[in-house]
């Protein structure tokens, strides 16, 4: 899911001090389970602008902030609330932000939240980043664990000089991505695998702005 | 006789370092290249080292090169993409550069520019074999060159890295990769040293043993602690703090020489790489003491 945290206030207040009257947009998914975009945040954040002297027009969870078309449906119902907004703020992930962009085309829109990573949930609101999106995955032979996101440096083929006691140049609290690695393909009996150079990375896979027709490659897929 | 010839030839080579300054007054640097000249076999020009932003590794190999030392070029992949690195190595090989060591480099979280985007768009592996397309006379897209280059290439290696496997497994890929020669992080115990001898022995390449002097017991705890894969024993410890604050200087230069004559009387490796690190003008001594001027 994409973690995200929620603004400075200072920030966020900075951005938006021109307008006053507001309307709120959270996502019940990835934004919720970080307690950034919940019904209980978008509250919050109600409570906070008024108390900066600013109102707020109407507010809404959308099922999934990232799905344009449905929260556009959503949305139909509050379009009184919307229109007497001067400005949208969004609290979900960038995605789900720029979900309103498309929406209202008409007004501005400010994002609450950093997007930060996809994540993992390990624990109640704990996350860690595990994959990177790179656009062609290579754990396949890295006994599945991605050297490009858990290695600071995403070194593609065995631990820098840095590494020390398992650990990663870069932080003590960082496992060396290198040493992990290592220590599955052993359990796994396959410490040959590591010995095989894997070759420079094709980023042109992963390039910007990302896009995909599911259904029309599925389509060719199948010929 | 280039460093290349000298480590072919079976002798036992010396190569220092020089650190770019940071600014243009290269004076201290020249005169860094003065006190090493004749007396080292190749300088090593480290690149933007520990990730703060210097004068460039090619710039002083090439200033090396006129002042009469031959210059081994030190390439990181941190802050340059796989054009940068090649269009680099083809300006280096044009200026007469024939030496590089491929590494991956020091974090930007080191340096002083941190919220710098770190690139490692290629690594130390993928590097070693770009070196050799380009000494094919390709690039590594396979597009042919106008003229080959002829680099005698290298790579670091950290014999007492903790756990050390995935480092040997690294060290095997590179050699697979065409790395020739291997300057090692520092090594102060010969007896481990050794060891990782006995297992690089059963490669083609040549290993120059690493050093950075002892200057105070207090030094080689700071190493220990911070700086990873260096492990001082701790009967050097006790020699430096024995000698006393006046004498510890020179007895960390006794202790080196000793260890270098140990390396060179035994045939245990096939050169040193002195990382003197602001003391220069202290590696004449050491090679004086260790029986090589
Ligand atoms: S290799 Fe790429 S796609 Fe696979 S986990 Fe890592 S970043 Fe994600
Ligand atoms: S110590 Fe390990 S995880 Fe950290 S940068 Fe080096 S190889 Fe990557």
């Amino acid at each position: 899911m994409i973690i995200t945290k929620q603004k400075d206030r200072d920030k966020l207040m900075e951005c938006i001090k021109k307008h006053d009257k507001f309307f709120l947009i959270g996502c019940s998914e990835c934004a919720t389970l970080c307690g950034t975009g919940s019904p209980e945040a978008l509250d919050e954040m109600e409570e906070f602008l008024k108390g900066q002297g600013k109102t707020v027009t109407g507010k809404l969870v959308p099922k999934t902030g990232c799905q344009t078309l449905g929260t556009k449906i959503e949305l139909k119902k509050d379009k009184e609330a919307c229109d007497a907004a001067d400005a949208i703020i969004v609290m979900s992930c960038g995605a789900g932000t720029q979900s309103a962009t498309e929406i209202f085309p008409d007004k501005p829109v400010y994002p609450a939240n950093d997007s930060l990573f996809l994540g993992n949930m390990t624990r109640f609101q704990m996350f860690d980043e595990r994959c990177s999106l790179c656009g062609e995955c290579v754990i396949g032979m890295t006994a599945g664990i991605c050297p490009i996101t858990n290695c600071p440096k995403g070194l593609l083929n065995g631990p820098c000089g840095g590494m020390s006691d398992g650990n990663c140049e870069v932080s003590p609290d960082i496992p060396c991505a290198w040493v992990r690695i290592y220590e599955r393909q052993k359990r796994l009996d396959n410490i040959e695998e590591m010995k095989e150079t894997i070759e420079a990375k094709d980023w042109s896979k992963g390039q910007k702005p990302g896009r995909l027709y599911a259904k029309k490659q599925k389509e060719e897929t199948k010929g | 006789m280039t460093f290349k010839e000298a480590l072919e030839s079976g002798k036992f080579v010396v190569t220092a370092e020089i650190g770019p300054p940071k600014g243009t007054d290269i004076s201290e640097t020249i005169h860094h290249m003065e006190l090493l000249k004749g007396k080292v076999d190749a300088v090593n020009v480290t690149d933007n080292q520990s990730a703060v932003m210097r004068v460039n590794s090619l710039s002083i190999c090439k200033i090396a090169l006129d002042h009469g030392l031959e210059p081994i070029l030190q390439m990181t992949c941190r802050d340059r993409n796989r054009i940068a690195l090649q269009s680099d190595l083809l300006g280096a090989n044009v200026l007469g550069i024939h030496n590089v060591l491929c590494m991956t480099g020091d974090h930007v979280s080191a340096g002083d520019h941190k919220g710098a985007k770190p690139v490692y768009d290629i690594e130390s592996v993928q590097l070693l074999k770009i070196v050799d397309a380009l000494n094919n006379g390709r690039d590594m897209m396979g597009n042919e060159l106008k003229g080959a280059t002829n680099f005698f290439q290298g790579a670091v290696v950290t014999p007492e890295a903790n756990p050390v496997e995935p480092q040997l497994i690294k060290f095997e890929k590179k050699v697979k990769a065409g790395a020739r020669f291997f300057q090692t992080q520092a090594i102060y115990d010969i007896e481990k040293f050794k060891e990782f001898m006995g297992f690089a022995r059963r490669f083609p390449v040549k290993v120059l043993a690493g050093f950075v002097v002892l200057k105070s017991a207090g030094m080689a705890n700071f190493l220990n602690k911070f700086v990873p894969g260096i492990k001082v024993p701790q009967e050097l410890i006790d020699e430096l703090k024995a000698a006393g604050k006046e004498k510890a200087l020179d007895t960390g230069l006794n202790i080196t020489a000793r260890h270098i004559r140990q390396l060179k009387e035994e045939k245990i490796c096939d050169g040193v790489h002195i990382m003197a690190i602001g003391m220069e003008d202290k590696v004449p001594i050491i090679m004086e003491r260790a029986g090589l001027l």
